[in-house]
């Protein structure tokens, strides 16, 4: 089986005003299925960029990114457009739902791009809110729901297309450490079912729930660990130092 | 297919969030169809009741008389020309082989009176029993004066549907007896109803009695016109053919203009013509640009619509949007607006339609308006949303999630 992720030499670089910012400045790393992955690093240092990169919402400036023995380095917007639907669940620190539509249709969305029809739209992604146990509230609008609940159906949507890797920048940035505490949880029973999570933290305690933490540097991985005292009990398959 | 009802679902969405905007922008769209809607309502109605209108007037007729119905000649021109005689009319049928019938009309306003009731301002015609053949008159019953009754003057007449109504409410007029002044006249016949001749005189509203009659008690001269029915085979030969006769009749010599007229249908017909294109024109112009003024305003509504979403349209893109389906969305949103304007546009000038069929003149809105109107709104919609939906399905995903 390919790798589920493979980033080499990748670089992405800005132009600001004929400055050159190198917001990512090499990287190489191999993701595999069912990884338990944390991201830390300083402000600046590049965490969203390469989270950006990885989520295929942007495109290297050198180097290559395998998707599942998919060359993404290669891809136009609209091939982006579907991997990122079929393949990659994103979670936002700040939660990013549609106001105007509820719970349930906002974890809808994404099986209405991915052309699925109506009745299994609803039927999964009323699965998707039973996963995050938000049944009760999948008729509440964003506006009516707690921050913490807010991030539960962002969640849920990212799960609503059974991708193969979910991605969250700072999920838990906007919560208070309750709530935080309560996302933490459902990401490690998803990654109990199964599920490759990638997660982008400025705490080390949460970084702790992952089995692994990458940090980065300038847009350099400075150190890829292996956290053998994960909360997460279940250990990884397999674990992989990257080169 | 099914993508194309989702993105449907999503312009609906998004407007009915914004109902009160949607419906203001979509004003001038509004205004536009309805301008364009009417205007095509007005002229079919026109031309409808033009059409009936020229029905009065046989197409094969010549009307000779004193002035063109049409005419650029100046007053005093027409003044001076001598009034046209009843003897013309026998001359007239004897010297052309088109001529198949004619008529000597003469005419005033007078009231008709039956005891207490009183029918006022009604057209009097003088006229002969061959009027029967040149103008296109039923009898709804009784029957038309005789040439008998011509010759010998007798004092009957023929009274027109309205006239009949007025005065004998519920009763059968034949027989009986009405006045006009001191005279009184037996009623003979009764035309059928008419309606009105360019929605302006009633051609029920008036009554025909014999020429000599007329002449006897009221005047032998005045006003008169000849109504002549030709081969409608022949109708431009028998015009020139009529001309000369009535030169000869009048002694003109070659280099003398004429001093009478001969009038047809299609002195009306070229007059409508212009007045259509005025009118045609005026309409286009109005319709062109409130649909101009109004797919700007749908535009710029759009534009300011995908800077306010352009987070929504990150987080679309995010989760898996093609530039296709955001293009779609918005797209279909402008569309949406527009078809919604023309359709209650539309939906105006049906209702305008009704209230100039009921009190102005008949017409309806013509399906293939309705359609017009539809389809043009829809390109407007189009053209006025290419531009914004474009921009947003060009959106860069990371920079849209990051706006604020
Ligand atoms: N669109 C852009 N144009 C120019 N420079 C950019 C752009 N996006 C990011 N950068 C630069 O790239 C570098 C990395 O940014 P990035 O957002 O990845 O940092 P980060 O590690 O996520 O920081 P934080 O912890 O504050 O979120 C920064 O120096 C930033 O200024
Ligand atoms: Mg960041």
């Amino acid at each position: 089986m390919a790798d589920l992720i493979k980033l080499s030499g990748l670089k992405r670089y800005y132009d600001v005003g004929g400055e050159i910012v190198k917001a990512l400045d090499g990287v190489d790393l191999v993701i595999n299925h069912n990884e338990y992955i944390s991201i830390m690093g300083p402000s600046g240092s590049g965490k969203s960029t390469m989270m950006n990169m990885i989520g295929c919402l942007d495109t290297p400036t050198e180097g290559t990114y395998e998707f599942e023995g998919e060359q993404v380095h290669e891809m136009d917007d609209n091939q982006l457009a579907s991997i990122r639907n079929r393949k990659i669940g994103f979670v936002f620190q700040t939660f990013n739902l549609l106001p105007k539509l509820t719970a349930l249709r906002n974890v809808e969305l994404p099986l209405v791009y991915a052309n699925i029809p109506r009745d299994e739209r609803l039927e999964h992604a009323k699965i998707a809110l039973e996963k995050v146990d938000l049944t009760d509230r999948m008729h509440h609008k964003p506006n009516e729901l707690s921050g913490g609940q807010r991030q539960r159906v962002a969640i849920a949507r990212a799960l609503a297309t059974n991708p193969s890797i979910i991605l969250a920048d700072e999920p838990t940035g906007n919560l208070d450490s309750k709530s935080g505490g309560e996302i933490m949880e459902v990401f490690d029973a998803l990654f109990k079912e199964g599920n490759t999570i990638i997660l982008v933290t400025h705490e080390a305690y949460i970084a702790k729930h992952a089995h692994r933490t990458i940090h980065i540097l300038d847009g350099c991985i400075e150190e890829d660990i292996v956290n053998h005292k994960s909360k997460a009990r279940k250990k990884p398959r397999k674990q992989k130092a990257t080169a | 297919m099914f993508a194309y009802i989702e993105s449907l679902r999503m312009a609906l969405s998004a407007i009915w969030g914004n109902k009160l905007r949607a419906a203001l922008t979509t004003l001038g769209i509004i205004i536009g169809i309805l301008a364009v809607t009417l205007m095509g309502t007005l002229i079919s109605g026109l031309d409808r009741s033009f059409e009936k209108s020229m029905s009065f007037l046989g197409r094969d007729v010549l009307y000779i008389a004193k002035h063109e119905w049409f005419g650029e000649q100046e007053w005093w021109e027409i003044r001076n020309r001598p009034d046209l005689k009843v003897a013309y009319v026998e001359k007239l049928k004897s010297q052309s082989k088109y001529v198949k019938a004619a008529a000597p009309v003469t005419m005033r306003t007078v009231n008709i009176t039956r005891e207490d009731e009183m029918a006022m301002g009604i057209n009097i015609a003088g006229t002969t029993p061959e009027y029967m053949q040149t103008a296109f008159l039923n009898i709804e019953s009784g029957r038309f004066f005789t040439e008998g009754e011509d010759r010998s003057g007798t004092r009957v007449i023929v009274i027109g549907y309205d006239v009949a109504n007025a005065l004998f409410e519920n009763e059968n007029p034949i027989g009986e007896k009405v006045k006009i002044g001191n005279y009184v006249f037996r009623v003979v016949g009764v035309t059928e109803k008419q309606g009105k001749f360019l929605g302006l005189f009633s051609m029920d509203n008036r009554a025909l009695i014999p020429l000599g009659t007329y002449q006897r008690l009221f005047s032998r001269r005045g006003w008169m016109r000849l109504d002549i029915k030709v081969d409608e085979n022949h109708i431009a030969d028998a015009k020139d053919e009529i001309t000369a006769i009535m030169r000869n009749l009048r002694g003109l010599h070659p280099e003398e203009k004429n001093d009478f007229a001969i009038n047809q249908q299609d002195a009306f017909r070229q007059q409508y013509q212009t007045m259509k294109i005025a009118i045609g024109g005026t309409g286009i112009f109005i319709t062109v640009l409130s649909l101009v003024v109004g797919g700007i305003g749908i535009m710029n509504i759009m534009f300011v619509s995908v800077k306010e979403r352009t987070r929504e349209i990150g987080v679309r893109k995010a989760i898996g949007a093609t530039p296709s389906s955001i293009m779609r969305q918005f797209l279909f949103e402008a569309l949406l607006i527009c078809l919604f304007g023309g359709f209650v546009g539309m939906v105006m000038a049906l209702g305008g339609s009704i209230l100039i069929d009921k009190y102005i003149f008949p017409s309806t809105l013509p399906v293939s308006l309705a359609i017009t109107a539809l389809v043009l709104s829809s390109v407007v919609g189009l053209i006025a949303g290419l531009a914004p939906s474009f921009r947003a399905a060009r959106l860069d995903p990371i920079e849209a999630l990051r706006y604020e």
